[in-house]
């Protein structure tokens, strides 16, 4: 392998670590300190804020369901883009992918244009039905589900491809029949990715701000959720709240990081 | 009798893969199915286990007609050229699993698993995972495996494939032996000659989707029913018209049979106790020729000499190109 | 074996070069369907999802930008302030783009050749901006770079504050293309290439350069196309200032707060070109550039 000659690699280790550190490092260290610059208040003050409590729950309720759907629906499509035939699969394949290219405020105005009670394709006709979406529980969890679908499929596909059918194939020979291949032979190998794509769908689902943005009316309780919840809060001068709020949701963010980490030398194994 | 196959014709898009095929698998044998890569017979054995669907024919096991069973209803076991363990259940887990799908009483299951891993020689193995195995072990553990659930009839497809030559041949005695002591019906897989001679009770030989020749491995050594037999169980020469074994050319320095082609040798080569030499006959015919040391020392052979070459008494012979012309 | 049979299997089984194409084709024009019932009805039920949750909304922006016809986009594109915000997004992007090219394979570098302590976690950061929600990277950024900044410098609600926001949500892209493509790089061609006299910039630039291409465009696109859609993390930072830092999601998302869907479609249908547009581009050049290496 080449070697580069001293001062080229300190000169290239001190630009990407210089880039890296003002980039993100300081920054985020910078979060937690504005957090905790009058100790525990600022989390203190945001916990007992009613509005700040439902918009974190609103957000776990959220960020829950969407996940729930994208798994069911990311293994679904996974196992059937790997284990089957049929037509149309390159175009499923591709089409997949769509949502991670799509802008987060085009997203919000897609589902707006078909779900809005006032002159939506189906909104209107939902809505005489007593079933709300826009600027309801139903519209955020479309717009995050929308924003992480692919992440599950992502995992899996690869996963499930390299695994190959031959376990499967064993199974049924020894007698198992469809579900019980899928449960003790399919899930249990794939198990990792699975992990892997729910922990990543959920901090995309957490942390998902302009496609709910556009779906919600902001009513605190109701339709606001924490990524909204900080915006409201840091531009209500309510700096201390906000970064309370944001803290709470790095936190997350970076508890899934560590699930990765963790998981991705198993992965390889 | 087992497995009866009739009419079965399968193909992918293009390419047939087995062209009406009809074929009768005895019971209690060791079964070969023997041809070139991408022959069918893999294909065969994937339809005789339902892994595979027929589009036309017909499968029947032990008098059961299986050709729309699915794999789980068969009763057969499989094993896979590249083992199929289940990476994630330890030796014994694997073991054990047709049975606990079968719900078996837990004290049977941990008996029968003990009996098999004691069988495959890997008891002391039974709480690894596959991944601690070798190659071979690995294919212990999924032969066991596919005992387990008392199968009507166990099938291979080219269970030694992925090993080294040594572990291979070492499997292979081993297998004829198991085979001896379990006496289930057996049909594998091998595209090696050599294996099928040395372990099957009876070989198939396929080739082209279609069944060339079926016998036990003296009959198709002596009497091939065509050149591709003849030429896949063996080396082969042509000689006036014939193919041959190499073995089976008699060569001398003065004409001694009526009929010997005249011509002089070409080539020499020795290689150990044997020695290769090559003749040019004066037809045309190059004629390769194996002898062993000691003869060749005696006739005092060397490139350049004159000599006679005609087919042996009791030699194999074929008429060359037999399969084209019927 | 009748002759009529082993005739035709005959005809298949000499696979000669002409014939080579042929189950390719076959296989296009006819599809193979090797759905069992059960895995049909699943495919139905998620394709119905899909549908309702994508394709349908996808066709509705598709449709409403249609609706108002050249008009609609003439209207759209004449307003000074949405061209003033499209031009902004759209080259800021194009500078963060460049910027994630050359300090991406930069970092990539560093991560897979070099060695110091402190790599690992430096390794964990690039993941964070994936990570993090994006108002919170807004956020973060002000901490730094806002009114309090502790180390003086003030971008915030200025146009480098709109760099500063898509270089931070883009950082990983480039990197984590190349990284890979650089770990799985043949160790043998490089000293193949040295026993055979070259110098290390040679090498660099003939050997190691030409295989991460590929990669790098390939990050390029992604973050080009991410940076041009981006919403959250300005949102905060770069204060929405019309004609100065108010970018095209920021204008589309007060078209949406107005109801007039229309302009917000075609903004929307805009920049969708642009940044199809840039990655046919990049692939081209990608092929190019591989072809000549």
């Amino acid at each position: 392998m080449v070697k580069v000659s001293a001062p080229v690699r300190w000169t290239l280790r001190l630009l990407a670590i210089g880039y890296v550190f003002f980039l993100v490092a300081w920054p985020v260290g910078m979060l937690f300190r504005r957090t905790f610059e009058g100790g525990l208040d600022n989390l203190r003050d945001a916990f007992n804020d009613e509005d700040v409590v439902s918009a974190l729950l609103l957000t776990a309720q959220v960020a829950g369901i969407a996940v729930i759907i994208n798994l069911v629906f990311g293994l679904t499509i996974s196992i059937l883009l790997v284990r089957y035939e049929f037509p149309g699969k390159r175009l499923l394949s591709a089409m997949i992918d769509v949502p991670l290219s799509v802008s987060p405020v085009v997203v919000g105005l897609a589902l707006v244009l078909v779900y809005n009670g006032r002159d939506g394709w189906f909104g209107t006709t939902l809505e005489d039905n007593g079933f709300q979406v826009i600027f309801a529980t139903p519209g955020l969890v479309m717009a995050t589900c929308f924003v992480a679908l692919p992440l599950v499929i992502r995992e899996v596909v690869p996963t499930l491809t390299e695994v190959g059918d031959e376990q499967e194939q064993a199974a049924r020979s020894l007698g198992a029949n469809a579900p019980q291949t899928f449960w003790r032979i399919t899930l249990p190998s794939i198990k990792w990715a699975l992990v892997y794509g729910v922990v990543l769908s959920l901090a995309r689902s957490v942390g998902e701000f302009g496609a709910v943005k556009v779906v919600s009316d902001n009513v605190s309780g109701r339709s606001q959720t924490a990524t909204l919840m900080v915006e409201e809060k840091y531009q209500n001068f309510a700096q201390g709240s906000a970064y309370a709020i944001a803290f709470l949701l790095v936190m997350v963010c970076i508890a899934c990081l560590v699930v990765v980490a963790v998981l991705r030398p198993q992965d390889e194994n | 009798m087992s497995i009866d196959i009739t009419g079965v014709t399968k193909t992918y898009g293009d390419f047939v893969a087995l062209d009406d095929v009809s074929l009768t698998i005895p019971t209690g044998q060791l079964t070969a199915l023997l041809g070139p890569s991408g022959g069918g017979k893999s294909t065969l054995l994937r339809v005789i286990a339902g892994l595979e669907t027929a589009d036309t024919g017909e499968v029947t096991i032990e008098g059961v007609n299986a050709t729309k069973l699915p794999p789980q209803k068969r009763n057969v076991g499989f094993v896979f050229q590249h083992y199929a363990v289940f990476k994630h259940m330890t030796v014994a887990k694997n073991v054990a699993f047709g049975m606990e799908i079968r719900k078996r009483p837990k004290d049977e299951i941990a008996a029968r698993v003990d009996e098999l891993l004691k069988l495959v020689h890997l008891s002391q193995f039974s709480h690894r995972l596959p991944s601690q195995l070798s190659g071979g072990q690995r294919q212990r553990m999924a032969l066991a495996r596919a005992l387990a659930v008392e199968p009507t009839v166990l099938l291979l497809d080219e269970p030694f494939g992925a090993l080294d030559a040594k572990v291979r041949k070492e499997l292979r005695d081993w297998l004829r032996r198991l085979h001896d002591e379990v006496h289930v019906t057996t049909v594998f897989v091998t595209h090696d000659q050599e294996e099928a001679m040395e372990v099957a009770d009876e070989i198939v030989v396929i080739n082209e989707g279609r069944v060339e020749q079926v016998g036990s491995p003296d009959e198709l050594y002596d009497e091939p029913a065509n050149d591709f037999v003849m030429g896949f169980l063996g080396e082969t020469t042509s000689l006036g018209g014939v193919l041959l074994r190499p073995h089976d050319v008699h060569l001398s320095l003065t004409p001694q049979e009526a009929g010997a082609a005249e011509g002089s040798i070409s080539r020499v080569l020795r290689v150990g106790f044997e020695v290769r030499i090559t003749v040019l006959t004066d037809d045309g015919d190059e004629v390769n020729v194996l002898l062993t040391r000691t003869h060749a020392r005696q006739l005092g052979l060397e490139p350049g000499v004159r000599v006679w070459v005609s087919a042996a008494s009791g030699a194999t012979t074929v008429p060359k190109m037999a399969a084209a012309a019927g | 074996m009748s002759a009529a049979l082993s005739g035709a299997t005959l005809d298949v089984g000499r696979p000669v070069p002409d014939d080579g194409g042929r189950p390719r084709r076959a296989r296009r024009t006819k599809p193979r369907n090797t759905l069992t019932p059960g895995a049909g009805l699943g495919l139905g039920i998620a394709m119905l999802w899909f549908s309702l949750l994508v394709l349908v909304p996808l066709s509705a922006i598709v449709a409403s930008a249609a609706a108002g016809g050249w008009a609609n986009y003439v209207n759209v594109l004449t307003d000074p302030q949405t061209w003033n915000a499209l031009k902004l997004t759209v080259s800021q992007a194009a500078l963060v783009t460049v910027i994630n090219v050359v300090m991406g394979t930069i970092i990539a570098w560093v991560l897979v050749r070099d060695r110091f302590p402190g790599k690992a976690i430096m390794n964990v950061i690039i993941d964070i901006p994936f990570a993090l929600p994006t108002v919170v990277a807004g956020l973060v950024l002000l901490a730094l770079y806002g009114p309090n900044s502790p180390i003086g410098v003030h971008w915030a609600f200025t146009q480098k504050s709109v760099a500063l926001a898509l270089a931070f949500v883009t950082l990983p892209f480039v990197v984590r293309a190349v990284q890979p493509v650089l770990e799985e790089l043949d160790a043998d061609v490089e000293e193949a290439a040295a026993s055979l006299g070259a110098r290390r910039s040679t090498i660099f630039r003939r050997i190691i350069l030409p295989s991460l291409v590929p990669a790098i465009t390939a990050g390029a696109a992604l973050s080009f196309a991410r940076a041009i859609s981006e919403y959250g993390s300005l949102v905060l930072l770069s204060g929405n200032r019309p004609n100065e830092t108010e970018v095209a999601s920021v204008r589309m998302l007060s078209f949406i707060e107005n109801g007039s869907y229309a302009s917000a479609a075609a903004v929307a249908s805009i920049m969708l070109a642009v940044a199809l547009f840039v990655i046919v581009v990049l692939d081209i050049v990608q092929r190019r550039v591989s072809r000549r290496g």
